[in-house]
């Protein structure tokens, strides 16, 4: 994308109106994840506060008392190392599969010629349309029927495809140059070998894209684990949050500590690649 | 020669073809399994009656008839479409105005764009569990920050997720707060509006105030449309976030958070009716299709 | 990226994961006895695994795979699983479920001489009598009596008159305390209201007469008298979690397992428990667990004799105790460490009144979805107790085919 340079440059007064604006709006909405942090650091007895108080002092001596105990109480007992590994097991194991997987068709319906591609292509890009909750009961009777029931590879092999990547890597790579391929093809290469020397490295702005987008999808997917899981020891993080937060004693110091669990490898990644996928999403339009 | 170089195009094609399925089917193959084999099912159980201990049998259009009419059955389940609508009518502008001036702003200035999408988006990638894990503890009536802030000022809160009234607000407030897609989509909307337009409006005397209304708001309308779209079909399917805020109490107050996804979510999986689940989802897939045909009937007539 | 590593190790580690976690249920042994029930904290869950350990030491040659589902989604996920095939040896069950599995065939019937029927509490033992037939063995039992803080309330109310102007005395002389934390109109609040119905003369259905009866004059009266009580006690206050432990609610219904939670978790609470209040008679509502095997089990003997052991003199209380609830073994209840407790006294004497829920297969779906609306609708929002009730009542008798 070309660097924008906007048209009209506003006047320097009303920049830095708008700057004040922006300023003042990033920190209503940084707010509840200050909020978060704090009540994480606090002792059970600091949290109900009659006026909001950010630093972990103490509600009778006003010194601080903060603490890393809630971190500790929620990996210790509250199953959250568990749910951790299994929410990182998933998404391991899932996303590289799913990448690839939508490469190799998106590069196939790109690229190479065979009987019936647009007919297929058009099939797999209707599925988009149907809401995934659509499909809800019977994905879910279907998953047990094949034994992934209350497993980890039932919340795997059901996602391993999704038509929306597919049709992202196709678009993707129709705008990439054909020489390089054409020259590979004269020179007797295969195709799988032409796919990965020469296409998949100059995919990288949509691999990154489809990648973080996958990650984060998956890290944070709430209703198919909700319905798929039944032992608790096979919950991933978002679940463990929710018997947290829903528990017959609730306890906010916990439960923020167990969001900042849930939220952090999301923003760390999402920090680690903003550029890519910011501008991936204004170029794709995707969510 | 020719005889042999025609024998290697053939041949040629045929590896070419054989390579191209082996490319796809995997993602065919699961297509297959994972979509179009449970969307027959899905049509099937719907005209099915079934509670899973006992094998299914033949409702005809019974589930649909009493998920749309018998209001002593299903009582809530208008309530949920009611809810539903309300929350699209309230959250999409929400995100949507909020998304706007957030782009519109961020491209006035020079310094920190990133910084603030950034900013503007980090609530976008927060699972729905911790959004709601969070906001709940903000919502508290009586401990949490917004009650508390209001208190500091004087103003006195309401009780936001235990008023019936508040609740479907308190719902947008949040949608509010994640408008970071739409502040994105704008972004990019923005910077694809030529330069040269602005630059004649400038020669003609036009102020910020009418370029703002003449040409930006005008040219974003296809971006707007998709978003407009898109926010909808979310805000239809909105679950995570009012299972876990409500907990046990399922929909909160007198249901006024009982979504069409949660109320289809406990048909199906706390009363195990599943052939009015999946009725209740062939109907929400009606809508579905119904507004995204909206969206490419009225894009045709947009002038491009 | 490099994609050949990268898919062999997808592949692998797929491969992995699907062995490491199909090992459950499908697969169990036939010495392994799989047992599920639910949880409400992690610290009880460890303890339970305690007593499993003890059980195996006892029977050698038996393992106890224990799976902990959350308690809100458990009916539905054994159903769901039982239907797939991959069900349970045995497992916990709410007592209004057992009609429902019974008539299903999904649980077996308790075979002769498996157990005393004399050494337990009548009441909770014949939750797990469907049509004559005895489906299940109770684990646990508890009801709800009266909490009140000492700060704002010295004598608890006795009746329901007294209540309400308890309730109004309290918020009265302070604002910004509730009188009652009020039950809600969920699936819990719906579980409370019969105690009142039946302290006002009511009953909640006549099952022989197949009749829907909460919404007599009594269920008025019971709905009624919520009602009044929300106006000295705002929602406002009491919807902050835990408004009574906090000190923001002078009184509130619960049961015996706030009692051990108050007591760990704000020591500095001063609260008393007492007998509901009643208008006619003393009434309460039971609830607990009752321990099944599933038709489908693989080794019923060893889940029979873990449910005998969970419910046995030696073990029931420890078990009890472990939950929060109140033993059904009445040689346990002598043992349990809360026997000299005063506060676990009232339980008990609570107990003697406690009235069992309808065992229909319905009556979930009743209590949860319309019982729990007759509440927000009668107590809450702008419709009249009777009004509401006979609204649920009109919907309940068409979900139970009456």
């Amino acid at each position: 994308m070309t660097r924008h340079r906007a048209a009209a440059r506003p006047p320097a007064v009303m920049r830095a109106f708008a700057t004040l604006v922006l300023v003042a709006g990033a920190l209503v909405a940084m707010a509840p994840f200050v909020w978060m942090i704090a009540t994480s650091f606090k002792q059970p007895q600091d949290v109900f506060t009659p006026t909001p108080q950010l630093l972990p002092l103490s509600s009778e001596t006003g010194a601080w008392a903060g603490t890393f105990d809630n971190y500790l109480a929620v990996f210790d007992i509250d199953g959250f190392t568990r749910a951790f590994v299994n929410s990182v097991l998933v998404v391991v194991v899932l996303v590289p599969a799913k990448v690839l997987l939508a490469a190799m068709a998106g590069y196939a319906f790109a690229r190479i010629r065979f009987p019936g591609r647009d007919r297929v292509f058009a099939m797999i890009l209707a599925t988009i349309m149907l809401p995934g909750v659509a499909l809800l009961v019977p994905k879910v009777f279907l998953t047990q029927e094949l034994g992934m029931g209350d497993s980890l590879s039932g919340l795997i092999v059901p996602s391993l495809v999704s038509a929306f990547d597919i049709f992202l890597f196709r678009q993707f790579f129709l705008t990439l140059p054909q020489e390089l391929e054409e020259a590979a093809k004269i020179d007797g290469a295969g195709w799988w070998l032409i796919f990965r020397k020469l296409a998949l490295p100059l995919a990288k702005p949509a691999l990154a894209v489809v990648t973080i987008t996958a990650f984060i999808f998956h890290w944070n997917d709430f209703l198919w684990p909700l319905v798929i899981l039944t032992d608790q020891e096979k919950y991933t993080l978002p679940l463990a949050l929710q018997a947290l937060a829903s528990g017959r004693v609730a306890q906010p110091h916990l439960v923020m500590a167990g969001a900042v669990v849930a939220v952090m490898p999301v923003v760390a990644v999402f920090l680690i690649f903003q550029r890519r996928i910011l501008d991936g999403i204004q170029f794709t339009g995707l969510k | 020669m020719v005889k042999t170089r025609r024998a290697g195009v053939r041949s040629g094609a045929r590896s070419e073809a054989v390579a191209g399925w082996l490319f796809i089917t995997p993602a065919v193959a699961h297509t297959l399994v994972f979509m179009a084999a449970p969307a027959v099912g899905a049509l099937l159980l719907s005209f099915s009656q079934w509670d899973m201990t006992s094998a299914p049998t033949w409702a005809g259009l019974d589930n649909y008839r009493a998920v749309l009419f018998d209001r002593d059955l299903y009582p809530d389940f208008l309530v949920a479409v009611r809810v539903t609508a309300y929350y699209a009518l309230l959250a999409v502008p929400a995100s949507l105005l909020t998304g706007f001036v957030q782009a519109y702003l961020i491209d006035a200035v020079r310094r920190g764009q990133g910084v603030f999408r950034l900013a503007f988006y980090l609530p976008m990638i927060t699972a729905e569990a911790a959004v709601a894990a969070i906001w709940k503890w903000l919502y508290d009536p009586q401990f949490g920050l917004i009650n508390g802030l209001l208190g500091v000022f004087g103003a006195e809160g309401p009780d936001w997720l235990g008023e019936p009234a508040m609740v479907v607000p308190a719902l947008a407030l949040i949608a509010a707060w994640q408008s970071g897609t739409a502040m994105i989509i704008f972004l990019a909307g923005l910077k694809g509006i030529p330069r040269n337009l602005y630059e004649a409006a400038e020669v003609d005397g036009a102020r910020r105030r009418d370029q703002l209304l003449r040409i930006t708001i005008p040219l974003l309308r296809p971006t707007t449309f998709y978003l407009v779209i898109t926010g909808v079909i979310g805000a239809l399917q909105v679950f995570g976030l009012v299972y876990v805020l409500f907990g046990r109490d399922i929909g909160g107050p007198e249901s006024a958070g009982l979504t069409y996804v949660l109320q289809l979510y406990v048909t199906g999986f706390r009363d195990g009716e599943m052939g009015a689940a999946s009725a209740m989802s062939f109907l929400l897939f009606a809508v579905t299709i119904m507004v995204t045909a909206l969206q490419f009937r009225l894009l045709r007539r947009e002038p491009a | 990226m490099k994609v050949t590593p990268a898919l062999a190790l997808s592949v692998l580690a797929l491969v992995a994961v699907s062995c490491g976690d199909t090992g459950g249920s499908a697969t169990s042994q036939a010495a392994t006895v799989d047992f599920w029930y639910y949880q409400p904290t992690p610290q009880q869950a460890d303890k339970v695994k305690r007593l499993a350990k003890d059980f195996e030491t006892a029977n050698p040659g038996l393992k106890i795979k224990l799976t902990e589902i959350p308690k809100d989604d458990y009916n539905t996920k054994i159903a769901t699983a039982l239907n797939g095939g991959n069900g349970p040896d045995a497992g916990y069950l709410d007592q209004p479920q057992m009609a429902r599995f019974a008539g299903g065939r999904q649980i077996a019937a308790v075979p002769a001489r498996t157990i005393d029927e004399s050494a337990y509490y009548e009441g909770a033992l014949e939750t797990n009598r469907v049509s004559g037939t005895l489906y299940g063995v109770p684990l646990q039992q508890t009801t709800v009596v009266l909490f009140y803080n000492k700060d704002y309330v010295q004598t608890p109310p006795a009746t329901w008159d007294q209540l309400v102007a308890e309730s109004e005395r309290v918020h009265r002389e302070n604002p910004k305390v509730a009188g009652v934390a009020l039950p809600k109109g969920d699936g819990f609040g719906a579980w409370i209201f019969p105690a009142f119905v039946a302290s006002a003369g009511g009953t909640m259905v006549d099952e022989n007469a197949r009749k829907v009866t909460f919404n007599s004059p009594q269920g008025q009266e019971a709905l009624g008298l919520w009602r009044t009580l929300l106006a000295s006690s705002p929602r406002k206050i009491t919807n902050t979690d835990q408004a009574f432990q906090k000190g923001l609610a002078a009184m509130t219904f619960s049961g015996p397992w706030d009692v051990l939670g108050i007591r760990e978790q704000f020591p500095q609470l001063k609260f008393g428990t007492a007998l509901l209040p009643k208008k006619l008679e003393d009434a309460s509502t039971i609830g607990g667990e009752n321990g099944v095997v599933f038709s489908t089990a693989d080794n019923p003997d060893g889940a029979w004799k873990w449910l005998k052991f969970l419910s046995s003199a030696d073990h029931n209380a420890e078990f009890a105790d472990i939950t929060g609830n109140f033993p059904v073994n009445r040689a346990a209840a002598a043992k349990s460490t809360l026997a000299g407790d005063q506060d676990m006294k009232i339980v008990i004497d609570q107990l003697q009144s406690a009235r069992s829920r309808p065992a229909l297969p319905e009556w979930i779906k009743v209590n949860d979805e319309f019982i729990a609306k007759a509440i927000e609708e009668g107590v809450d929002g702008g419709r009249s107790p009777a009004e509401a009730l006979d609204t649920a009542a009109v919907r309940a008798a068409k979900a139970l085919g009456w």
